[in-house]
């Protein structure tokens, strides 16, 4: 690098520093691009932020209606993501999510419609809230592992749905609706640039979290908890921070899923809800960001594509309402993905490109 | 004193409820590692199953019974095979998940193939509108229905997991399987046993839960598991007897808190709804895992590294 220098930046102390960085940034960032990801990772940011140009063009009338569609899918990555980093990532074994999501939902309709607060204070506390319920949750399963736990968490879903309705029904409504958001968030267009900023902060500084000390931590604790109580891990203090980053990322879905759809309701913090969470990271892949994405993607657009079938569905003399097999279509996925793909989607890339390199090996005759 | 022996009897008769399926979890948990959370679908299937039986072709209950016991039988093996046998070598935790796939795909199959069970339906049976009175107690048919067939199931249980060879296979499985196998013990055929054995006494939980609230749909067994998994953990998940303690305590415990709480309210609040019991009753459950994380009557288990 030093013979690389260029005379003039020698002259004082911290110049050849500063030119070293920025060349430094400057290689980084074009290596980036000019590899394979990066031109992938260009490729996709245009066309995220582009897409609302290309929905106008492409959808005509329709455009905010399917853009709002896919907004959605943002939220979702947020909220798998959080799953993952407790699931795949932590090894805790966590059926309770969605009582994350359903909690955020509701601070946020609370705070904004009930107490008059400014909509980005009340997105805050709600997060806040998220995170002592994590702490909740985190707390016992310090002592309680696997099976227990997953009991454990499932029940605090079916008390949070049982709460939120109690709370519904005592204040004499059906759902909460959010009546007070900012003019500026019940536009399609904003709304979809702002969870599309949020969500790929989030997911950046995530990748950064878990490239660091605490990650490294979390991944130790998933292959041995044994050997990494030997090296020094902290086993409390990492397994706690991972269901409070996790409740509070949800949380922050869960508020937004809320601004989204101008309503919380308990169905939010369903059992249900948490079998979507479960069924986007198996199905995208266990410990790993692109898998969060991909089945995020996947679960969000597999209604959207049932919504393509003609309804009610004609198989022979039966006919089927197509929205009656929705979550049994979750589930068969589900399951078909434990057992034929337990790596999820996000390693298909890595075997084709395996198949390939072998494929072509062959024909070239060469190792 | 009377009110409080009438919600105790109550309460003895859901915790039986409770326990029954909480003996299923524990059967199939102990033998096969798989934390079953679609067995209240398994429940409601075959009560589904026995509801068709009893309103398409008018059969007579006692007829219906084993009819639906054969169909248990059939749906414990067909999933043995199909759902539990793929996914068999993976951790524990994939197979919880697994289940809670199993039991969205069952529910939505049983609603398409009874579509009249979307809502919820009349379910008739032979007990409705009889009960007696002993000393002031009110007993209703179906409640001491319920206390004899846990009874009989438990006895019945007891007997063929430690007197028949068969029993004795199962158990030497849920031990320790390598071992069992190199002994001689068919596993593979123990297996779709076990898978038929417990899905018999969903069957029978269904079917009694379905004659109790003379009311049935798809998911009417939903409210039940969460709680008998609750059971299943308090007795520790590998005893029966534990379970069925387990079932009794949660059930008791649902019943005195419902006494205390009636009509009572926290400004608005109205604590007597169920939402408040089961958030009680799972605080307590939460608060007894804490101290001891084995369940009541587990036993602490040594880990090797």
């Amino acid at each position: 690098m030093a013979a690389q220098q260029t005379p003039g930046s020698s002259a004082s102390a911290p110049a050849p520093t500063m030119a070293r960085l920025s060349r430094l940034a400057w290689v980084r960032g074009a290596r980036v691009l000019t590899q394979g990801g990066g031109a992938t990772f260009a490729v996709v940011a245009l066309v995220l932020a582009l897409l609302p140009t290309l929905f106008d063009g492409f959808f005509g009338f329709s455009a905010g209606f399917q853009l709002h569609r896919i907004t959605l899918i943002g939220i979702f990555v947020i909220a798998a993501f959080a799953q993952n980093i407790l699931t795949g990532y932590a090894a805790q074994a966590s059926l309770g999510n969605a009582a994350f999501f359903g909690v955020g939902g509701y601070m946020l309709a609370w705070l904004t419609n009930d107490l008059g607060k400014p909509y980005w204070a009340g997105i805050l506390v709600a997060v806040g809230v998220a995170a002592v319920v994590g702490i909740l949750v985190g707390g016992p399963a310090l002592r309680i592992s696997g099976a227990y736990l997953a009991i454990a968490t499932l029940g605090l879903v079916f008390v949070t749905v049982s709460l939120l309705d109690l709370w519904d029904t005592t204040a004499g409504r059906q759902n909460y609706d959010l009546s007070n958001l900012p003019a500026l968030l019940t536009d399609d267009h904003t709304l979809y640039y702002t969870i599309l900023v949020i969500t790929v902060v989030l997911l950046w500084l995530g990748r950064n979290l878990l490239r660091s000390r605490v990650g490294r931590a979390w991944i130790a604790i998933r292959d041995s908890e044994a050997a990494a109580e030997a090296v020094g891990v902290n086993l409390a203090r990492f397994k706690l921070l991972a269901f409070v980053v996790s409740a509070m990322l949800t949380g922050l879905a869960g508020a937004l899923y809320a601004t989204w759809a101008t309503t919380a309701s308990s169905s939010m913090a369903s059992a249900d809800q948490t079998i979507a969470f479960l069924t986007m990271i198996i199905v995208g892949g266990l410990g790993s960001i692109t898998g969060s994405i991909l089945g995020a993607i996947f679960v969000g657009f597999l209604p959207l594509l049932l919504g393509q079938l003609p309804s009610p569905l004609t198989i022979g003399s039966a006919q089927i309402q197509v929205s009656t097999l929705t979550t049994g279509i979750y589930g068969m996925l589900l399951l078909l993905a434990l057992v034929f793909f337990p790596s999820g989607l996000s390693s298909l890339g890595g075997r084709g490109r395996a198949l390939w390199t072998r494929l072509r090996s062959r024909a070239g005759g060469q190792p | 004193m009377t009110a409080v022996l009438q919600v105790a009897l109550a309460g003895g008769v859901t915790g039986s409820l409770y326990g029954l399926l909480a003996v299923g979890i524990v059967l199939i948990y102990r033998t096969t590692g798989v934390l079953n959370f679609a067995y209240g679908a398994i429940a409601a299937v075959c009560a589904c199953f026995m509801y068709v039986l009893l309103t398409g072709p008018r059969l007579n209950f006692w007829l219906a019974l084993p009819l639906a016991l054969i169909f248990a039988v059939a749906l414990g093996i067909a999933l043995e095979r199909l759902f539990a046998r793929p996914v068999l070598n993976a951790p524990v935790f994939t197979k919880a998940i697994a289940t809670l796939a199993l039991a969205l795909v069952l529910q939505t199959v049983a609603q398409q193939i009874w579509p009249q069970l979307a809502q919820p339906e009349h379910f008739p049976s032979p007990f409705e509108g009889h009960a007696t009175r002993i000393g002031g107690l009110y007993i209703s048919a179906i409640g001491v229905t319920v206390l004899g067939v846990t009874a009989v199931v438990m006895v019945a249980l007891a007997l063929f997991l430690n007197r028949t060879r068969l029993g004795i296979a199962m158990r030497a499985t849920a031990d320790n399987q390598p071992v069992a196998r190199l002994m001689g013990v068919p596993v593979g055929l123990v297996f779709p046993l076990v898978w038929a054995l417990s899905a018999v006494v969903a069957a029978l939980t269904g079917i009694l839960f379905a004659s109790q609230q003379a009311v049935i749909d798809v998911q009417f067994m939903d409210p039940l598991l969460i709680l008998a998994f609750v059971a299943a953990v308090l007795g520790g998940l590998e005893s029966l007897p534990g379970a069925l303690l387990g079932g009794l305590i949660v059930g008791l415990t649902d019943s005195l808190l419902a006494l205390v709480l009636a009509g009572r309210h926290v400004g608005a609040l109205d604590v007597s709804d169920p939402g408040i019991r089961a958030a009680l009753i799972f605080g307590g459950f939460v608060l007894v895992l804490l101290l001891r994380p084995q369940g009541l009557f587990g036993q602490a288990v040594l880990r090797k590294v």
